[in-house]
């Protein structure tokens, strides 16, 4: 219920999660010590859309915060949606010199997901007693990135997300995903996305 | 940290790059799309032909059974087991998959639901529940099941479907299409409803509505437990199923002699018994 009242409009939440950057940017609260590295990120696929973009601060090579948006065209069965996120990323140090790239290949991130429709809500509808359902614009995404630095300040990468609701399901009953789908079940679970990465 | 020396660190990269990338074979821009993968045998029309085709095989049939299936939502695995121990039940003419089929109404969970519902030996008729209707559910439910409102006469019994999900769709359940679908009641065997919610606290006229229209028992899902009710000054009994997450399902027996239903497990079933509330 906190949340709901936290995320009560799209917009409140993408101001919310700039402000968060910002802060964390060490702009308006002190913070400068912890001043990270700039960058642009554009993705498609991977359940963020067409087009995603994405400004990201980096701190110490490894911890990445993104906030972004996102657009889906019109699709069958619904009209044209923007969507909000506010993600984590961590990198881990391991790294691949590939000739005059280095490749990384074991990014880990998480990330919350607002899309602005009218069919679905973050405020549960007046008809719904309390606490019916959970808010069915919001979902929270995790993502595995593989990327390859091509130049001082360009990345292009490969990444792979898995929504909440596939990952509680693999967890709880993993068997129903070996039996029914390849590569250890995870064909049922996962999306593919590719993105590219520019740092100021 | 420089792994570039490391011997193992190469191929395991690139075998892990290459499950990951080959096991995400699915491209997807939102969370919220509308095409499961679903064939067509989830669907009501083609499980309807299947049920016509069964019975000009069989004949008439004096005695036969039909699973009761109910939300599903989230736990396709015990779904799944649920169904394969229902298709080696010889009795079980068809099964009937009272609602909730999804949690959030996002297309992977009704993808799921599809894969074991595909499997079922028997036609197996869903009926729509709340939370199919959450997000995109409504568009999904039209385009790959069918109506949500529908009947079918199987051995001179009518069984006869219809949405009660009052928060998500207006004006149901339509009781005008109720009261001419449940016409000539006299000349049947039996005639029997189902929908994800037995009449609601708020409108527990409605059970006295489907009694004066013929209407011998009701079958329901939604609570998520066992329970078989019926309203002492009604009599009508409404049997609601529990959900599969507890790998359990009902099973009504018809007979010449009337109905009885049994709450089971995949190793047993229990007579229910109908209590007055």
């Amino acid at each position: 219920m906190i949340l709901n009242k936290l995320f009560q409009k799209n917009r409140h939440f993408f101001v919310l999660s700039f402000l968060l950057v910002i802060s964390f940017q060490g702009h308006g609260f002190g913070f400068s010590h912890i001043k990270g590295e700039e960058h642009f990120d554009i993705q498609s696929g991977s359940l963020m859309g067409l087009l995603h973009v994405s400004y990201v601060n980096e701190y110490d090579n490894q911890h990445s915060v993104l906030v972004g948006l996102g657009y889906i065209p019109k699709l069958s069965n619904h009209k044209e949606m923007l969507l909000h996120s506010l993600r984590y990323r961590y990198d881990f140090a391991k790294t691949w010199q590939v000739k005059d790239m280095i490749l990384n290949p074991l990014s880990l991130g998480v990330g919350l997901l607002v899309s602005s429709h009218d069919d679905l809500f973050l405020d549960l509808p007046a008809q719904y007693p309390d606490g019916y359902y959970a808010p069915s614009a919001m979902r929270i995404i995790f993502n595995y990135q593989a990327t390859l630095q091509i130049r001082p300040h360009f990345q292009a990468y490969f990444d792979v997300s898995v929504l909440d609701v596939g990952l509680i399901s693999y967890i709880r009953e993993p068997d129903f995903f070996y039996d029914n789908y390849d590569y250890l079940g995870l064909e049922g679970i996962t999306n593919w996305g590719v993105g590219v990465r520019y740092g100021f | 940290m420089d792994f570039k020396h490391d011997a193992w660190f190469k191929p395991v990269t690139l075998a892990a790059i290459m499950a990951l990338t080959l096991s995400g074979c699915n491209y997807e821009i939102s969370p919220w799309a509308t095409d499961p993968n679903c064939s067509n045998k989830v669907s009501i029309e083609y499980n309807l032909n299947r049920l016509a085709e069964f019975e000009e095989q069989v004949g008439v049939r004096d005695t036969y059974q039909v699973a009761i299936v109910s939300d599903p939502q989230s736990y396709p695995g015990a779904f799944e087991n649920v169904i394969e121990h229902v298709n080696t039940l010889e009795d079980v003419d068809f099964i009937l998959l009272t609602g909730d089929l999804a949690d959030t109404g996002i297309k992977a969970e009704f993808e799921w639901v599809c894969t074991v519902m595909e499997k079922a030996k028997q036609p197996i008729f869903a009926v729509i529940g709340n939370h199919d209707a959450l997000a995109f559910g409504k568009d999904i439910w039209s385009k790959y099941f069918g109506p949500e409102d529908y009947s079918f006469t199987y051995q001179n019994s009518k069984f006869i479907a219809y949405n009660d999900n009052k928060y998500e769709f207006a004006n149901v359940p339509d009781r005008d299409w109720l009261a001419q679908e449940t016409q000539g009641y006299e000349d049947r065997d039996f005639t029997i409803v189902t929908s994800h919610i037995a009449p609601w606290d708020s409108d527990l006229a409605l059970s006295q509505e489907l009694k004066d229209l013929g209407v011998d028992l009701g079958l329901h899902g939604h609570v998520h437990r066992f329970d078989f009710w019926q309203l002492f000054d009604v009599q009508l009994p409404h049997y609601e199923a529990t959900f599969t997450k507890d790998e359990s399902f009902g099973l009504l027996s018809v007979n010449p002699a009337g109905l009885t239903l049994e709450n089971c497990t995949l190793s047993q079933c229990e007579v229910a018994q109908v209590r007055n509330r």
